[in-house]
């Protein structure tokens, strides 16, 4: 059966992942291009015994090499020649569009035009007339292709028909003016004599780029052998010289706008009077001088609200089937094997339970991202990164920083990926720094439990000035760094499309949330795994200790202890809580709860629950979290919110008597802040050396031990000469 | 008579000037050109942010968003 291999082009926010959702349904598979951190997504459908593969590239504005995005895009549609490229092209903003569709013409690749956003352009009284459009582009095929209207992809799908049987075929793209036009076959024919380069670019291509001057592919003329390129390219720069002065760039890429406004003036036709578009209406209120930064906070405060209230219910419903009905199954299924007992202990206490603590996550991260995706297609989060660009700056960052600072309060490790949006290396790093004090979903549960335990009746204050303080300290952090390791270095311009508002797409805000969520579980998961067994291994070490105080563990926990003793809590059960967080921070509490109660999970023994039993239990409970959740989804949307559900009653537990006899209020604050500022976790770390390298990774491990443990002391000491505690 | 050259960032809120030189080099200066950002375009001031900075552009039908300090170096030609 032939296979076609398409490769979707386009800009961004054109429609282009909706487009390939529709056409892929769930066939597909998502990684990272090689050697990359840019996301790749392919899949395949059939039409008519045909196998189509489609691969989704980022989003560009150009062939160009200005973001990591676009050099994969540029060197995908070159180096890679995909059967055909469908060049995905906005009819609302089509003269924008047709920029880059020159330029993929240039390159000789295969070209077809889907037509998306024709809705759109129908409300702004814009007519496009497809026919007329191909004939301008040299008979290049254009097909209406609005996702949400099946018609359109039906279209789609039989022009990759009579693509595959050969029919069709467009012309090459114009010339440039004559000077231009000898320089770049002048210079094509020095690039074919070389063929190491010919085999990999287009030569003609390849020729335009070089006289464009664009800084990569330059870099190629460095070796030896291609003296004799770099020598035409210097000699054609100097007689366009004469002409051009300094703009031979400029010439080129008026060329391409000649021939994208030729192609509009022919195929469509505008309206007589411009109409005051929705988009810019909710501008004037959304982005308006005094309204703007409240509608922002406001947002994102509904945002949180979502992610407390509806996740709470499912989080339950996880950690009950992982410490009941699972562990119930686990421990029958290896008594009927006569496992030995430390299997057994292996696999609830460190398996299931460290499975368990990754999982319970997921709802959560799943209800942010489903947000942050929604905000995004509608086009709002453009607006934020508008409206907060010069806030942030004073921070040394940029406008697009505060996404990946937002998704911090949920999880430490998807906002470090989040920061490869940002295309100046230096805001991207800084912010990548910056993160680790966004107090992540993992804390709360540590500043719940010493809240209600040392202050029940301000426990809500307490938790709420955490999330201040880590706001505070990441502020005063990015002052300091912008000033520092930072200086000089510039945050990077800020150019940013503001696309039209729109309704998001159900289906492709479910699937990037799905992708970010199935990320972090792919990634924290294997780590927080690997590093739960080997506590497990070093609390039972040596073989058979009753005592958790004379295990490995314990014993190395005592050796940190006087480290803490100046902040106030330099017992060895704290230090080794603190140790064991370095994994996942809510680690805190349940290492805590298994030193100070001897709470050890002892393994159930298998009661007599049977196997339907459970599956009616675990069924019946996620039916009523889902009712639960849909009850505070409906209180959320409603003004007069509280941001954290009720935690239950402050239960009187022995986890509790222990804290308040280990710990006095001013050291249990000091504990809590060096909870919010100690390195977040683990895979945070590896998330870190992944993206900006180890050196980067490095200063943030030592930023995040110095300084919460200068804060800590210092709100002790002082603390202690207020006469507190 | 010999037109005016500002910065466009002096440009006011609703005015329109035409591009006359683009003061920026490097990537930054191709990726505005793929952006439409030419000389003898026509470009429409049509927000400031709350906080003063960015801009938002009408440029080519579309709303693009550039801080004042790239704005500044472009030179235009403000349009009665």
């Amino acid at each position: 059966m032939p296979t076609l291999r398409v490769a979707l082009a386009g800009n961004p926010n054109v429609g282009k992942s909706t487009l390939f959702n529709a056409l892929t349904g769930a066939r597909q598979h998502v990684g990272n291009w090689p050697g990359k951190t840019v996301m790749q997504a392919s899949g395949t459908f059939q039409v008519d015994g045909l196998t189509v593969e489609v691969i989704d590239l980022p989003g560009a504005y150009s062939l160009s090499s200005f973001s990591p995005e676009e050099a994969v895009a540029r060197d995908y549609i070159v180096c890679e020649q995909p059967d055909l490229v469908v060049d995905v092209v906005d009819a609302a903003n089509l003269e924008r569009n047709l920029y880059l569709t020159t330029q993929i013409r240039e390159t000789g690749a295969p070209l077809l035009l889907a037509l998306t956003m024709t809705d759109l352009a129908t409300q702004r009284g814009l007519c496009v007339d497809c026919h007329a459009l191909s004939d301008a582009l040299g008979g290049v095929p254009v097909v209406p292709a609005t996702a949400q209207q099946n018609g359109g992809l039906a279209a789609l799908r039989t022009a990759f028909q009579r693509w595959a049987t050969g029919e069709t075929r467009a012309e090459a793209p114009p010339p440039f003016d004559p000077p231009i036009e000898d320089a770049i076959t002048t210079l094509a024919a020095a690039i074919a004599a070389q063929p190491d380069l010919a085999r990999r670019y287009p030569p003609r291509w390849l020729a335009i780029q070089l006289l464009e001057g664009d800084e990569e592919l330059l870099g190629l003329l460095a070796a030896a052998d291609h003296a004799p390129i770099a020598a035409a390219l210097a000699a054609s720069r100097d007689r366009l010289r004469q002409t051009y002065g300094d703009d031979i760039d400029l010439a080129i890429a008026e060329a391409r706008y000649r021939q994208a406004r030729a192609a509009v003036a022919r195929a469509v036709r505008q309206p007589a009077t411009p109409v005051v578009t929705f988009s810019e209406r909710v501008d004037r209120v959304v982005t308006h001088r005094i309204l703007g930064i409240p509608i922002f906070l406001a947002l994102m405060y509904l945002v949180f609200n979502l992610v407390q209230n509806v996740s709470a219910p499912y989080l339950d419903w996880i950690d009950g089937l992982f410490s009941g009905p699972l562990t119930r199954r686990a421990v029958a299924l290896l008594a009927l094997l006569h496992a030995p007992a430390w299997i057994t202990a292996l696999t609830v206490d460190g398996i299931i339970a460290g499975v368990g603590s990754v999982l319970v996550f997921v709802p959560g991260l799943l209800v942010l991202y489903l947000a942050l995706a929604l905000l995004e297609d509608s086009g709002y989060l453009a607006r934020a990164a508008f409206v907060m660009d010069r806030a942030l700056g004073a921070l040394g960052l940029h406008g697009k920083s505060f996404i990946p600072l937002i998704l911090g309060f949920g999880c430490n490790v998807p906002a470090v990926y989040a920061t490869r949006t940002i295309e100046n290396r230096s805001a991207r790093v800084l912010t990548g720094m910056l993160i680790p004090f966004m107090s992540c979903s993992a804390r709360l549960p540590v500043y719940v439990v010493f809240g209600m335990a040392l202050f029940p009746q301000n426990a809500d204050l307490v938790i709420w000035a955490m999330y201040l303080v880590g706001i505070v300290v990441a502020a005063a952090a990015g002052l300091v760094l912008s000033r520092t390791v930072f200086a000089g270095a510039g945050r990077g311009a800020f150019v940013l499309e503001l696309p039209p508002y729109r309704l998001p797409s159900l289906p492709t805000v479910w699937w990037q949330a799905w992708q970010h969520t199935a990320g972090f579980i792919r990634k924290a998961g294997t780590i927080i795994l690997a590093v739960s067994v080997a506590l497990w291994l070093l609390l039972n070490l040596p073989w058979g200790v009753s005592d958790p105080r004379d295990s490995a563990f314990g014993q190395a926990s005592s050796t940190l202890a006087p480290l803490f003793a100046p902040a106030g809590f330099g017992t060895w059960q704290a230090a080794g809580a603190l140790v064991t967080g370095v994994m996942a921070k809510e680690v805190v509490v349940s290492t805590l709860a298994q030193i100070y109660a001897g709470q050890a999970d002892e393994p159930e023994s298998a009661d007599t629950t049977t196997v339907g039993d459970d599956l009616a239990g675990v069924a019946g409970g996620f039916g009523l979290a889902t009712v639960e959740a849909s009850k505070r989804l409906l209180d959320a949307l409603t003004p007069g919110v509280t941001l954290f559900p009720e935690e239950g009653e402050p239960e009187e537990t022995v986890l509790s008597q222990a804290l308040r006899t280990a710990f006095t209020p001013l050291a249990g604050i000091a504990f809590l802040l060096f909870v919010l500022l100690y390195v977040p976790c683990v895979a945070t770390i590896g998330a870190q050396a992944q993206e900006f390298g180890w050196r980067w990774a490095s200063l943030s491990l030592v930023m995040t031990l110095v300084l919460p443990w200068t804060v800590a002391t210092l709100v002790y000491q002082a603390g202690r000469l207020l006469g507190a505690g | 008579m010999r037109c005016t050259q500002v910065p466009l960032s002096d440009i006011a809120v609703g005015q329109s000037a035409v591009i006359v030189t683009l003061g920026i080099t490097g990537p930054l200066r191709r990726r505005l050109f793929a952006l439409g950002m030419l000389t003898g375009e026509t470009i429409t001031v049509r927000r400031v942010a709350p906080l003063g900075d960015p801009l938002e552009l009408e440029v080519k039908g579309y709303r693009l968003s550039l801080r004042k300090a790239e704005a500044g170096r472009i030179l235009v030609a403000p349009r009665a």
